[in-house]
């Protein structure tokens, strides 16, 4: 069997939270293997220091909790002149907010950002004019998917509802052999966490990182996995949700 | 918001079952834990738009304190 490891080489791919975290660095990765990137992210100067050749990277300036506006950056001449053949869910908010203090629009304003937003990039992605077929979709869930953790009622209830979206549209979207999978990282270092562990104490911070039995992990931890589910060496692998989170789940 | 407005409504929200004034440490109250803690910074946040960290919160004692590190100029 010839072996062509992640060949991402020409492959036009849209990825959202683009500037910062994870979603940089899956750009980052992706324009290095000769992938066209499309990335989405609210402050263009974030991402000025990411080299490529010319018209590799389209950036789009969008701020995802316009709902409303999200059809239109798919207008957009040139995201709309070659279809997409992959489409990387990163943007998303985290906070810890007790339940007391949970009033619906608040928890609607994390919906609109973790899940809706994604829901709706799907929705247009899975047009067959955006979309080629054979084409792949990773959603960023998380380990708060499926587990729990005081003061995270909105996010991890945001996470939990990705996995179903995971579920029901990859069976809606295997007709064209477009594949749709989740990443659930743990803790990552990201500019992300780092504003989570402000808001804890030492001691907090400690029990977290101790919770990982391989430590708390990094970008280029998580980055190989989507790069993996983007290319066509997971043509057979739809609907899964993967862990990548040092070992914190299975305890 | 006057101060004598914030330290009741903050003490509702955390749930504190004695009488509350300016002078009291809230460090030391029965009800003080990390998910007293996660009220006051959410509470602080939603009503003042102050971030309170961990560090920032150890170094306070009483609401009188709290109040200083949120500034007082925020209050009526």
């Amino acid at each position: 069997m010839a072996m062509k490891k992640n060949d991402l080489k020409g492959k036009n791919i849209l990825v959202t939270g683009a500037t910062s975290g994870i979603g940089k660095g899956i750009c980052i990765a992706l324009l290095s293997q000769g992938a066209r990137v499309i990335g989405i992210g609210r402050d263009e100067s974030k991402v000025s220091d990411l080299s490529f050749e010319d018209n590799k990277f389209l950036f789009l300036p969008y701020d995802l909790n316009n709902i409303d506006g999200i059809e239109g950056l798919f207008q957009n001449n040139s995201v709309a002149q070659e279809k997409l053949d992959g489409l990387v869910l990163c943007a998303g908010k985290e906070e810890t907010v007790p339940l007391s203090l949970y009033k619906g629009d608040k928890i609607k304003s994390l919906f609109n950002l973790n899940l809706f937003s994604g829901i709706e990039l799907l929705r247009i992605f899975s047009k067959k004019k955006f979309s080629k077929d054979n084409s792949s979709v990773v959603f960023f869930s998380s380990v708060m998917g499926e587990l729990g953790q005081p003061g995270k009622v909105g996010y991890c209830a945001t996470k939990s509802a990705v996995l179903g979206v995971v579920n029901s549209a990859s069976l809606e979207l295997a007709k064209r052999k477009i594949r749709v999978n989740a990443v659930s990282p743990g803790v990552v270092a990201t500019p992300m966490t780092k504003k989570l562990f402000s808001q804890l104490s030492d001691e907090n911070v400690k029990q977290i990182e101790e919770m990982h039995p391989l430590g708390i992990g990094q970008i280029e931890d998580v980055v190989p996995t989507v790069l993996f589910l983007l290319s066509d060496d997971s043509k057979w692998i739809t609907g899964q949700n993967i862990k990548i989170d040092g070992g914190y789940s299975i305890q | 918001m006057t101060k004598e407005e914030f330290i009741a409504e903050l003490a509702e929200e955390m749930e504190i079952e004695t009488t509350v004034t300016a002078e009291t440490n809230f460090q030391e109250l029965d009800e003080w834990d990390s998910m007293g803690m996660m009220v006051l910074i959410g509470f602080v946040s939603e009503k003042f738009e102050v971030s309170l960290n961990a560090e920032d919160i150890a170094k306070l004692t009483t609401f009188e304190s709290l109040i200083d590190k949120i500034g007082v100029d925020k209050f009526s």
